[in-house]
């Protein structure tokens, strides 16, 4: 692959070079090379076990606390290297928000679990916070079906209203990137259709990387589509080229469902 | 979010400053300070009790044998004697044979509120039991003086102040937190295995003995033993009760005396630092060792769970 690690390239929001992970003496992650694009969706896909759901969580640095994971090699953002000992995480999940597979929103109100994380943040005005609450549910379109009823519990709403919830309590901190970790994949298809709209209404404003399991959904929203295939990236490419005429052959097995 | 400056200078960690401010750090210092006062005072008391306790076989001269041993207990006599053996046994008969009664109803009562009437279960047995557990200890032992001494006096037989009448207060007394922990243990089970066993055809007994008894074993065990725990700790119920003499007993109908019996009756009357006093600290060292095993025996049921 080409090595552009230039912090001018604006328009990379992240340059992977030489990037290994380990959990112990098992490799998750072998030496992967990927450029991710700002404001653009940019699909993970592969089988379980893989090594996705690895890479995004060493983006934002979930994985540190796991026993035995050691990682080595380049995540560039900015200019600055994301694997270095001396990131700031606090800083870093404001910065880079992350949705969950399941939806988690607090054990709270609707409006409060908008609100709690910009109190923790520093926001006090009690009209800037209930401002702050439309806005959020807005973006995610989830106001209008939840206006009347914000003082409820959060736990009181769908599958796929939680999970909206969760994407603007993510929002409502304005991060610069998203890590959707199968955002969709506990809800029915009306909601995994919501939420793929949000996210192309989303990626004017943040960059977005999207692990999935659903095929048809990568090819939907993403921009650019990698297949992780045993802890490699064996294709990364514009999504329509690599669903309509992959390079690889194992991408095309992948794809045609002819696997294994 | 709308900042000129680089990732390097947003996201590279500031030395944290050292301000009371500092709400990670006061946070940290809380906490630290309660983690350290809890050790030093289980150390403290253990320490302590380990020094009190073991001056009796090096500064009284009392041979450890003769100890655990004999039955002989005569420490303010002219020749005095130290043999412990009653008061160990009673402790033990009074705890384990609460536990023989106690587990199969608490465990059958658990049974009750969590899978066969589980809505009535939880709206009253369950709050109607947690009151129960919060019965002060002197309430039982005075219902048992006055109700259980006497019915066993005129119905059983002997004064009524017997081993007997220790080991049916103890077993009235621990059999609500037995239930109530034994409930919890079920309770706690993942719901998939309940309708997994269901949708395999079984039965409600078949769930219950062949699926849920089995995965909950460590849990139910774990109520058990710290039932254990409450019953061996236990000195004024069973001291109201069990007629607090120095034999050991040959039936069950024989008054007879417990290790924490013998500390609360005697240690008014001792003075700190004498043979007799040191005895009472001997036994409460074993005391304590019994519910560290108790207590041990906990921690390895519940590692156990992972299956």
């Amino acid at each position: 692959m080409v090595t552009v690690a230039l912090p001018e390239t604006i328009e990379t929001a992240f340059d992977v070079q030489g990037l290994n992970i380990f959990y112990g003496a098992k490799q998750a992650i072998n030496d992967i090379d990927l450029s991710i694009k700002k404001h653009e969706i940019t699909a993970l896909i592969g089988p379980s076990g893989c090594g996705k759901s690895t890479f995004l969580r060493s983006i934002n640095r979930m994985n540190d606390d796991v026993p035995g994971f050691r990682a080595e090699g380049l995540i560039q953002y900015d200019d600055i290297n994301l694997l270095t000992d001396n990131i700031d995480t606090v800083a870093l999940r404001k910065e880079i928000g992350m949705v969950f597979q399941n939806p988690n929103p607090f054990p709270k109100s609707i409006a409060k679990n908008i609100t709690q994380p910009l109190k923790e943040h520093g926001i006090r005005s009690k009209r800037k916070l209930t401002e702050q609450v439309e806005t959020n549910l807005r973006r995610v379109g989830l106001w209008d079906e939840v206006r009347d009823r914000l003082d409820t519990s959060a736990y009181s709403l769908s599958g796929g209203q939680q999970q909206r919830l969760c994407i603007a309590r993510a929002l409502c901190i304005h991060p610069e990137v998203l890590l959707l970790d199968e955002p969709a994949s506990a809800l029915d298809p009306i909601a995994t259709a919501k939420i793929e709209d949000l996210l192309l209404h989303l990626k004017d404003h943040y960059t977005i990387i999207l692990v999935t399991h659903n095929l048809q959904q990568a090819a939907r929203v993403a921009d650019s589509t990698a297949f992780f295939y045993q802890g490699e990236v064996v294709e990364h490419t514009d999504t329509e080229q690599f669903f309509s005429n992959p390079k690889e052959k194992r991408s095309e097995d992948y794809i045609s469902g002819r696997f294994g | 979010m709308e900042t000129n400056l680089r990732a390097s200078e947003r996201l590279v960690r500031k030395s944290r400053k050292l301000s009371l401010k500092n709400p990670e750090r006061n946070g940290k210092i809380v906490v630290y300070t309660a983690a350290f006062l809890t050790v030093v005072a289980t150390l403290a008391v253990t320490v302590f009790l380990a020094q009190r306790g073991l001056q009796s076989f090096y500064m009284s001269d009392i041979n450890p044998l003769e100890f655990f041993t004999s039955t002989n207990w005569n420490p303010s006599g002219d020749n005095p004697t130290y043999g412990a053996l009653i008061f160990i046994f009673g402790s033990l008969a009074v705890t384990l044979a609460s536990a023989v009664i106690v587990a199969p109803l608490g465990i059958g009562a658990a049974i009750f509120m969590t899978e066969i009437a589980p809505s009535w279960g939880k709206k009253v047995l369950q709050p109607v039991i947690e009151i129960l557990v919060g019965i002060p200890s002197v309430i039982y032992g005075y219902i048992g003086l006055t109700v259980l001494v006497p019915f066993i006096r005129e119905q059983v037989g002997g004064s009524g102040y017997s081993l007997m009448a220790g080991i049916v207060v103890v077993s009235v007394m621990i059999l609500p937190t037995v239930t109530t922990l034994s409930a919890d243990a079920l309770n706690r089970l993942p719901n998939g295995l309940r309708s997994s066993s269901y949708a395999l055809g079984a039965t409600r007994w078949q769930t219950i003995r062949r699926v849920l008894l089995p995965a909950a074993i460590p849990g139910l065990l774990t109520a058990v033993i710290l039932g254990m725990a409450r019953a061996i700790g236990e000195a004024l119920a069973i001291q109201m009760v069990i007629g607090n003499t120095e034999l050991l007993p040959g039936s069950l109908l024989d008054p007879t005396a417990t290790m924490t019996t013998i500390i609360t009756l005697n240690m008014g009357h001792t003075t700190f630092g004498s043979a007799e006093n040191n005895v009472l600290w001997t036994l409460g060292l074993i005391l304590l060792a019994i519910s560290y095993l108790l207590v041990m025996a906990v921690r390895f049921l519940g590692a156990r769970r992972k299956i």
